[in-house]
């Protein structure tokens, strides 16, 4: 007869390391990181360039050229770009990222090659034409009236202006004023400064042949010209932490943020924070959903996020739960963080947690574009590539010691900023 | 090309196997054939409150979620109109576990007052969160509504309203479980390094006692012709006007339904598509604009949505979209844009099969809809697609009368915003 109270055994998963990824230099010196994996025949180009907010001589230059690149280029209208693209079932996009500015290419490996030189093209000679930039305004003003009317946003805005202060490049906010000032000469010089092969670094992942890899060294060797690698001046961060309570009446639910400033991926207690984060509020098992979800139904959602930016950092608390539950879902989130500085966590939790990472982490090495990720990170943040195998070994070996005294560093009420916008 | 293996257990369970050797995880995916179109029209929102109740504990383990985490794994799941879905993705060595918990989970509930309550809680917050709470949230329930008038189609996953799920009772759990969650009413794959063989040892193990319920018979009433225009203006507490248009679409088995697909890809996939670069970049009329298909398996919806730029009457903007449309009907499509779909169909069907827990969902739907094999042949139907299928079905569809339009106006009232410093 089964026994279906007794579970299967376990195997817990060993040391992971990331595979050998292999470095190319293009002839004009940027590195190009070879991703060679995976059983579909698809390929992803990856550009990142340091060309992100603490990069820009004026507020949102980093996203409208980001935005703009597609927009036409010496040989090719924006239209012409988004025909040949969408004929090839390619995609290509140019996310905003805080530090980076990426472009990202993916392609069936077969029609890699009509894809390349248009990308080459755009960042050749981007046109950066004064109507689509106009036009690109006016969306944007429209879009954001309608983001600012989610308290969600709206708490968003507000606890990372407060954390890093409104004159930040991880805190400020944009404004329709802020689109306004935007001018084509911005977008220009932004572009001229730093996208250049000293302030970018490559990734080609999936199946990439020979043949693909040498077309990548001549359009971009030729495409992306020399130039100075960028320098950030970042204003000091407030220090006195704040609360802040938007009110609007007319809504059925409160956004609450709670959290504090941290630190880049280089601090030694970063690998602490990743684990004791996803203790507090990384996973759905996590204290915070188990007490303020699945005990008392006081949201849908709460999670807590470890951010962390190429010069700095922060860690956060968010959910959005009813009006009536307001103020004992704060009580909690404070109870839940005074909880893991008072008592250390007992080795069930800690293991569930550390084999929940470890299968993460195994998800991190799964196919070409997931390793492609961990590899980018690690060469934009100036990481080893042993970087991954080290937090790994973290989550490995971690201590509840460890982390009750990581909770009494930094789980501190009286360091956190709070905000809530709704009641 | 996704290569399986199907079996059938004495229960009625039916078991999809897809070997991929790429990976280190498994994919364990349950699909229930049940969802919100099988609910009472005076309790809906049910199917979906149901799923949340299935990772409140079992016959035998106390909690869902734990072991889970403890093999490695993640695991979630969602409801729509028609399935009741459930994943669990887990390095392959902890594979046994997912079986242990999904069968016990079939097997029998633990049908705690407790966890009803919570839950019924926690949906609240949910249909808060992403319906009352956001703008132009409510919008699926308006829709629905304006097309829908006897299939049950007519109200959205999340229910008609909050009350709905508050009233749940354990009552209706129960009947529900026992109804529906039978192994002659779901779908088991799995997908990763792993044997058939293997496979079929774990599911006779964990899921072949399981007994089999009564035969689920589905009898919905079908919706009729519309045949005539629905229109709707809402005012609302948003901060810009939207428009919404819906017209009803072939089934999903439906040969057509690729075409209609195709047809949602040319006016609006892709930067070179013909609502976005001519409404939205050319005429700047709008400042976003998307047009999608619900994908359901009875007759479903095509829908056109938009937000008109500063300036431009819902009228106008509507008009623009009826122009495009007009277009479609009275010429045909050249054959570059054609086959600019139909690549993009296919990138986007090979890019699809890159995750296995994607294909072990997309087998189990493929199951469900009776025809597994269908799984391989839609490259092959997009292809089939013609200028004059195009064109037929843009005549027949995307007219007045099958059409529901909804006009939803911003109501610039009063957004008090007090800002003030809070003692902590």
């Amino acid at each position: 007869m089964l026994n279906r109270k007794k579970a299967p055994p376990i195997q817990e998963i060993g040391a992971l390391r990331l595979p050998e990824i292999p470095v190319h230099r293009l002839d004009n010196g940027i590195e190009l990181y070879e991703i060679q994996m995976g059983t579909q025949e698809v390929a992803k180009l990856e550009l990142a360039f340091m060309a992100g907010r603490p990069f820009e001589r004026k507020p949102l230059a980093a996203r409208a050229t980001a935005g703009q690149i597609k927009e036409g280029s010496r040989h090719y209208t924006a239209h012409q770009i988004a025909e040949q693209m969408d004929f090839y079932g390619c995609s290509l996009s140019f996310p905003f990222q805080m530090d980076t500015s990426n472009a990202i290419l993916y392609s069936l490996s077969k029609h890699f090659d009509k894809a390349l030189p248009l990308l080459a093209d755009m960042l050749a000679e981007p046109a950066f034409p004064e109507d689509e930039l106009q036009a690109f305004i006016r969306r944007n003003q429209r879009r954001l009236e309608v983001d600012l009317s989610k308290n969600d946003v709206v708490a968003y805005r507000q606890i990372t202006e407060l954390m890093f202060g409104p004159q930040h490049a991880y805190g400020y906010n944009s404004y329709p004023e802020t689109y306004a000032a935007l001018k084509r000469e911005d977008l220009a010089e932004h572009f001229g400064r730093l996208y250049n092969s000293s302030n970018c670094i490559a990734f080609i992942s999936g199946k990439a042949s020979p043949a693909m890899l040498d077309m990548i060294n001549e359009s971009l060797s030729r495409a992306i010209r020399p130039g100075q690698p960028a320098t950030a001046t970042l204003p000091p961060a407030p220090e006195k932490p704040e609360a802040v309570k938007i009110t609007r009446p007319d809504t059925v639910q409160a956004a609450i943020r709670i959290g504090r400033r941290l630190f880049n991926r280089h601090h030694p207690d970063y690998a602490g924070m990743y684990v004791l984060n996803t203790i507090l509020g990384g996973y759905f098992g996590s204290r915070l959903m188990a007490n303020i979800r699945e005990e008392k139904g006081y949201t849908y959602n709460i999670y807590s996020m470890l951010d962390a930016m190429h010069y700095d950092g922060c860690m956060y608390i968010g959910t959005e739960a009813g009006n009536e539950f307001v103020n004992d879902t704060l009580q909690q989130i404070y109870h839940e963080m005074r909880l893991l500085q008072e008592e250390r966590i007992d080795e069930e939790e800690l293991s569930m947690v550390r084999n929940y990472l470890m299968g993460n982490f195994l998800t991190m090495l799964d196919g070409p574009f997931n390793v492609s990720e961990v590899v980018r990170t690690q060469a934009m943040e100036e990481l080893p590539m042993s970087y991954f195998e080290s937090l790994t070994e973290k989550v490995r070996t971690i201590t509840a010691e460890e982390l009750q005294s990581l909770a009494q560093r930094y789980l501190n009420r009286e360091d956190m900023w709070e905000v809530v916008v709704g009641v | 090309m996704i290569q399986f293996e199907r079996f059938e257990l004495d229960n009625g369970l039916r078991v999809l196997v897809h070997e991929d050797y790429s990976t280190p995880m498994a994919a364990v995916n349950v699909l229930y054939n049940v969802g919100a179109r099988d609910e009472s029209p005076e309790k809906t929102g049910f199917a979906h409150l149901f799923e949340h109740l299935m990772f409140g504990g079992s016959a035998n383990i106390p909690d869902f979620d734990t072991p889970i985490q403890m093999a490695g794994g993640e695991n979630n799941a969602f409801t729509n109109n028609d399935i009741t879905n459930f994943y669990d993705t887990l390095p392959v060595e902890n594979l046994e576990t997912a079986f242990w918990l999904e069968s016990d989970r079939m097997l029998a509930l633990n049908f705690d007052e407790k966890v009803l309550d919570v839950q019924r809680k926690v949906v609240v917050e949910e249909f808060k969160e992403t319906c009352l709470n956001q703008p132009y949230g409510d919008v699926w329930h308006y829709i629905s509504d304006m097309a829908y008038k006897v299939h049950p189609y007519r109200w959205p996953t999340i229910g008609k309203a909050p009350k709905h799920v508050e009233d749940a009772t354990m009552e209706d759990v129960k009947s529900f479980f026992y109804h529906y969650y039978r192994p002659n009413n779901a779908i088991l794959v799995v997908a990763g390094p792993v044997k058939t063989e293997e496979v079929k040892r774990l599911a006779e193990k964990w899921f072949g006692d399981i007994p089999r319920g009564e035969n689920v018979i589905r009898k919905l009433p079908q919706e009729p012709p519309q045949k005539r225009l629905e229109k709707r203006i809402r005012e609302a507490n948003v901060p810009v006007d939207a428009l919404y248009l819906a017209f009803h679409m072939p089934a999903r088995t439906d040969p057509d339904y690729y075409v209609v697909d195709l047809i949602s890809d040319i006016l609006c996939n892709g930067n070179s598509s013909r609502l976005y670069h001519r409404l939205l970049k050319e005429q700047q009329l709008f400042t976003s604009i998307d047009c999608y298909i619900s994908g359901s398996i009875d007759p479903g919806l095509f829908i056109i949505e938009g937000k008109p730029s500063e300036g431009v009457s819902l009228e106008q903007a509507s008009e623009a979209i009826w122009k495009e449309l007009e277009l479609l009907k009275s010429e045909p499509v050249p054959d570059m844009e054609l086959q600019k779909v139909k690549n993009k169909a296919e990138s986007t069907l090979i890019f699809s099969e890159l995750s296995p827990l994607n294909k072990a969902i997309n087998l189990a739907y493929f199951e469900l809809l009776g025809d597994v094999e269908l799984i391989n042949r839609e490259a092959e139907l997009y292809l089939q697609v013609s200028a004059e299928d195009i064109q037929r079905l843009a005549r027949e569809i995307l007219i007045e009368d099958n059409c529901s339009e909804l006009f939803y106006k911003a109501q610039k009232g009063e957004v008090k915003v007090i800002q003030q410093p809070s003692a902590s």
